[in-house]
């Protein structure tokens, strides 16, 4: 059997067992709302109420026959050593016949303990939606307040030389909430409900008195209704409470969602095998390997739990923010000089323009424009430099750009603390020199180009603006290529000879390409830090180069080769496997600080294995 | 079996795949014996040599037909050390001496000779110690056999070119049972007198029982040193001959010869010679391997010329230099006006359009597409096939498709369409593609470098009626270099041979073999001709 046959076999095989899981899922998900549904979930809820009632009335029983031996012994006229030995002997009988945890309902009349905990249950919820309300709006008012006060906060961690944690969020200190006098009718109700429940109780198991029944009220209270409940989460609950063996029914549609997942992920695979040899025809094993863990990444979430389009769109925000300095490598490779690894002389001009930006004040858009000329203006003097540089080693681009990156980043380590910046927003509050990491806020460029025209469609978040603003340099350097002086550029770097042939200035043609690298760095760092939120002086700069880098080599460009299209496809593949990687690791490894290490761990493998790629495929 | 010759070679044939490149060569060589190796490039005489020192390049190519016959016995070669083994020495054309150490460390490289001391009995015979005194004695004796006085102890960084060819040698002569030496065009980098001393060197090992082959494209030199000639062309046997029983003149004939059908034919009709298109005075073109060393010549106005000459004779450095691909000083006038040298930006736009010899490397963008590389010149240099607005422009992506799509129809580009990556096509394709990019530059005057190197007879055809027709039907000034004389001879209207970077003799595509011949090997042939009946 040839090896194309058993593939297609295979994917046959894998589409019809993926078939079968939709149908099964297709069957079950809809029962989640349905009577099916509801009436399995009342029999578990039934299940973990007597439950968790049911170990009160094993010791209300015990009590009951103790008190009946003693009484017993008693009247027979025994002495107290025969009276402790029948309590024992009695409570043990008791325990025995009690012992198996499973609640056995046949015979019993369950249909009013049934509606009482519907009725608890609708109760419970109905306090629960007022009280959210309630709560939303007291936070909305107290918002602005929160938020300055983290604002302080951050101030003084920078004023103690502290790291600001990326994902710090506003809250809003609750203390001063009332509940609102629609709540308390609500709780009322809802108190009310639960006595008809203990009544029921009280019917199943009369040795309950109303003082078992009254302390029995958070435990079943907690069975009945949580926050943010769902079949799913009820499900779940029910079935861990009540310690009964679940139905394959009942599993079947709790499970619909995940079974679905899988059956997509089945056919994934199918299609993966069918079209395997295309695929990586077409993109190249490197993108195909990357693009599958990405994939893989995708349904861990969803099978983890997590929210998928939260993730996505922090994904999307991270592939816009780090889009442009990715861009920054199109020019250097069309130009000839390679992976431009000395990519930090335009971050760090382009870090010099922000900082003047918050030294005059000058807020919102101008500053950034401002941000954006000075940064752009500083680069392309220093990029003309550097280029001045590379022309002189043709032939060494490789570990000439790497060793101006990191000269670069420590020549501006003494740079940093001597610039004669005066904002105290920028320097150490005692001794001299500027912060490690700047805080951005509104009065100047924070989230300036994320926040602008962003939308919010479920969870999902689109930075509308960070987005037009990659497309936009996107475009320009897609037009520069189509220029008499791009086509010049990119000849060059194909090929010099052939450039030198039609009388091109090989040199000065270098120079472009490196200056537009640059200038592209400086546009790209302040894009990242509008986004991040901070500006990170010192040693920070020094693995961007080398982030980039891999991100367009993932994308599919070669040291000599590229497209706008590489720089799209491997910022969102890196920044995605990052994204989704990091969660998915906490989940898996819970309690651990695994997601540092793995982010270490993916961003370094990630730029390795880039790099054993860096020869990429030629036409040729 | 009892024989006379040391070495004997029989009916050798060797293909790369479909290309047979010997058919049914032998050759024998006496002991003692100056035996010459004469051909013109690509003969077949490297891939005899190859055969003969069982190179890799051989066996991993499926081997050969035929039989080696070394002293009688018939030798299975295996590898360039079985061939030193078996007493078969090599002097290569380009010296493989270490500069940093001394002419004796080189002539006994890897045949030193040790004496055990105490750390090689411990750990193996690799550490003994040198026995530089013994080795000095062996080299001395070796210098002096090639009649080198130089200090044996000297290094052989900054000795003079000569000097290292005799080092060379005398490696060869000092290894033991030497019975064979081949030199591979050793006079190609020695000045005359040197030279003369290497013959005279050759003609004393020869003396003491070495035999040895001799390759070389001067033919007086195998005139002054050889005692028997085997001459190849086109990978068949020309000739054997006894020196003394024949002439420079049959010689040059045999070597040249004609090979098979021109591919095209050109109409005859009288050579322009009215009007001076270009005239070129003492060129000199810095080329590395293709050195012009002083040309001057001058090309009619709508005439075919030719330029002809072996390889590494200059003849590509002519075009390379004017069009200032590598540095060149001399005076060149186009059409009367000065040309300025070192601008290769100023020649394009003069109207001289240049299609390289080296299609990988400097004629195509091997990376993009097909339409990219036709009017890449056209645009950069002209400004053509270009949308403009204001100081910023963009590709007329429409107009470079038009043009695209015509010259593949005219020029009969095989391809998929103009957006195929120029990498993909095949050699010819390729040549087409260069072609194409020239004529979009609308030029006044041509240069083709090897337009048909490595490609298949009908591209061959196609690139040489089309050049052909620019020139009959526009009128167009083309200058054509090539290696093969053949081409040369069916479309030029006049063929100006190159020897040693300076020009020998132009002649009518009409002359004899021997005329070709002569001119090749550096001798111009009426000259020849003169001293020739001025002897007899």
């Amino acid at each position: 059997m040839t090896k194309s046959r058993i593939r297609r076999i295979l994917a046959i095989t894998l589409c019809a067992a993926a078939a079968v899981l939709m149908i099964v899922s297709g069957v079950n998900m809809p029962k989640k709302g349905g009577p099916a549904g509801q009436s399995i979930l009342e029999d578990l809820r039934l299940r973990a109420v007597l439950s968790a009632t049911g170990s009160s009335v094993v010791e209300s029983y015990v009590d009951i026959a103790k008190k009946e031996a003693q009484q017993r012994v008693k009247n027979a006229g025994g002495g107290m050593s025969e009276i402790r030995e029948a309590v024992e002997k009695a409570e043990e009988e008791v325990r025995a016949r009690y012992s198996n945890s499973e609640v056995d309902i046949t015979g019993i009349d369950t249909a009013e303990l049934t509606a009482a905990t519907e009725a608890y249950a609708k109760a419970l919820k109905t306090y629960d939606e007022l009280d959210s309300a309630a709560r939303a709006i007291y936070i909305e008012a107290h918002y602005a307040e929160a938020e300055a006060a983290l604002e302080a906060k951050h101030q003084q961690m920078l004023d103690a030389g502290m790291e600001i944690p990326e994902n710090d969020t506003v809250e809003v200190d609750m203390s001063g909430f009332v509940p609102t006098a629609e709540m308390v009718q609500a709780q009322a109700e809802a108190d009310q409900a639960y006595l008809a429940v203990g009544a029921a109780i009280q019917k199943i198991y009369p040795v309950l008195d109303e003082e078992s029944i009254g302390t029995l009220k958070t435990t079943v209270k907690d069975v009945v209704y949580q926050v943010g409940d769902t079949f799913d989460t009820q499900y779940d609950r029910c079935v861990e409470q009540s310690g009964a063996k679940e139905s394959f029914a009942g599993y079947l549609i709790r499970h619909a969602a995940d079974i679905l997942y899988t059956a997509i992920a089945l056919v994934v695979l199918a299609v993966l095998l069918l079209f395997n040899e295309w695929l990586v025809d077409k993109l190249g094993i490197p993108r195909v390997i990357i693009g599958l863990f990405f994939i893989l990444l995708c349904f861990m979430t969803l099978w983890c739990g997590l929210s998928l389009p939260s993730l996505m769109s922090n994904t999307i925000v991270r592939t816009g923010m780090n889009a442009v300095m990715v861009l920054a490598m199109v020019p250097g490779i069309q130009c000839g000089i390679s992976l431009n690894l000395g990519l930090p002389i335009g971050l760090v001009a382009g870090l010099i323009g922000g900082l003047l930006t918050i030294e005059l004040g000058v807020p919102g858009w101008g500053g950034f424009a401002l941000a954006l000329a000075v940064g752009s203006v500083l680069a392309a003097v220093c990029g003309y430099l550097y280029a001045l540089l590379l022309n002189k080693l043709k032939g060494e681009e490789m570990s000439v750009t790497t060793y101006v990156g990191f000269s670069v980043v420590s020549l501006m380590c003494i740079a940093w603390l001597v610039l004669p910046f005066r904002s105290l927003k920028l320097r150490w509050p005692l001794g001299t020199g500027l912060r490690n990491t700047i805080g951005l806020d509104s009065t100047n460029f924070r989230h300036i180009l994320d926040d602008f025209l962003s939308i919010d469609i479920g969870g999902f978040t689109v930075p509308t603006g960070l987005l037009l603003f990659v497309a936009l340099c996107c475009l320009i350097v897609w037009l520069f290529s189509r220029s008499k002086t791009g086509v010049a550029m990119i000849a060059v770097g194909n090929n010099a000879r052939f450039a030198e042939a039609a009388g091109l200035n090989v040199n000065k043609m270098r120079i472009i390409g490196t200056v537009l690298s640059t200038v592209l760095g400086a546009v790209g760092i302040l894009v990242y830090s509008q986004s991040y939120g901070f500006m990170q002086l010192y040693t920070a700069p020094r693995q961007m180069g080398f982030i980039a880098a891999s991100a367009i080599l993932i994308g599919g460009a070669s040291t000599s080769r590229c497209r706008i299209s590489h720089v799209i496809i491997g910022t969102f593949l890196f920044q995605g496997v990052l994204t989704l990687g990091m969660p998915v690791a906490n989940v898996l490894v819970p309690g651990s600080t695994i997601s540092e290490t793995l982010r270490i761990l993916i961003s370094n493998g990630i730029i390795l294995y880039a790099l054993t790629k860096s020869g990429g495929a030629s036409r040729a | 079996m009892q024989t006379d010759f040391i070495l004997e070679m029989k009916n050798i044939t060797k293909k790369y795949g479909e290309n047979t490149v010997l058919s049914d060569v032998s050759l024998s060589v006496k002991p003692g014996e100056i035996h010459a190796l004469l051909g013109e490039n690509g003969a077949g005489k490297s891939t005899l040599m190859n055969v003969l020192f069982g190179m890799p390049v051989i066996h991993s190519t499926g081997g050969f037909e035929g039989q080696v016959f070394l002293d009688g016995q018939e030798a299975n070669i295996l590898s360039p050390y079985d061939a030193m083994k078996k007493g078969i020495g090599m002097v290569h054309q380009e010296f493989m001496l270490l500069p940093g150490f001394t002419i004796t460390e080189n002539i006994k490289l890897n045949r030193e000779i040790t004496r055990p001391n105490l750390v090689s009995r411990v750990l193996g015979k690799d550490l003994e110690t040198m026995d530089m005194p013994a080795m000095a004695r062996d080299a001395r004796k070796a210098l002096d056999s090639v009649g080198m006085s130089i200090d044996e102890y000297t290094k052989v960084q900054g000795l003079p070119v000569g000097y290292m060819q005799f080092v060379e040698i005398a490696r060869e002569i000092d290894k033991t049972g030497v019975k064979l030496l081949v030199f591979d065009e050793p006079t190609a980098v020695l000045t005359e007198s040197e030279a003369t001393q290497l013959i005279s060197v050759m003609k004393k090992i020869s003396a003491s029982g070495i035999a040895i082959i001799f390759i070389t494209h001067r033919l007086d030199e195998v005139m002054a040193a050889s005692d028997s000639i085997t001459i190849l062309r086109d990978g068949k046997l020309a000739a054997t001959r006894r020196t003394s029983e024949t002439t420079i003149v049959e010689m040059a004939e045999l070597m040249i010869g004609r090979k098979g059908d021109a591919v095209v034919e050109a109409d005859e009709r009288p050579a322009p010679h009215e009007k001076v298109a270009m005239s070129i005075k003492d060129l000199e073109v810095d080329m590395p391997g293709e050195q012009v060393r002083g040309l001057t010549l001058d090309v009619y106005e709508g005439e075919i010329l030719g330029i002809g000459g072996l390889a590494g004779q200059g003849k590509l450095g002519i075009p390379n230099g004017i069009m200032s691909l590598y540095s060149a000083t001399g005076q060149v006038e186009l059409f009367g006006e000065p040309l300025k040298l070192g601008d290769t930006q100023a020649a394009l736009k003069a109207g001289i359009a240049m299609v390289s010899e080296d299609r990988k490397s400097v004629g195509l963008l091997l990376d993009q597409s097909i339409e990219d590389n036709i009017v890449f010149n056209a645009m950069q240099v002209r400004g053509d096939y270009l949308h403009r607005l204001g100081p910023f422009t963009q590709k007329d992506t429409a107009a470079i498709r038009k043009t695209a799509n015509e010259m593949i129809k005219d020029l009969d580009i095989r391809c998929f369409g103009p957006t195929q990556w120029a990498g993909t096509l095949s050699g010819g394709n390729q040549q087409k593609v260069c072609v194409a990019r020239a004529l979009c530059m609308s030029p006044k005057f041509l240069f083709v470098s090897e337009p048909t190197r490595g490609i298949d007879i009908g591209a061959k055809k196609l690139v040489l009626e089309t050049l052909l027709r620019l020139n009959r039907e526009h009128g167009m000034t083309v200058v054509i270099v090539s290696s093969e004389l053949q081409e040369l001879r069916s479309i030029s209207d006049r063929i100006a041979i190159v020897s040693e970077g300076k020009l020998v003799d132009v002649l009518s595509p009409k002359a004899s073999d021997a005329d070709f011949g002569l001119a090749m090997s550096g001798i111009k042939p009426s000259e020849h001709k003169e001293k020739g009946a001025g002897i007899t």
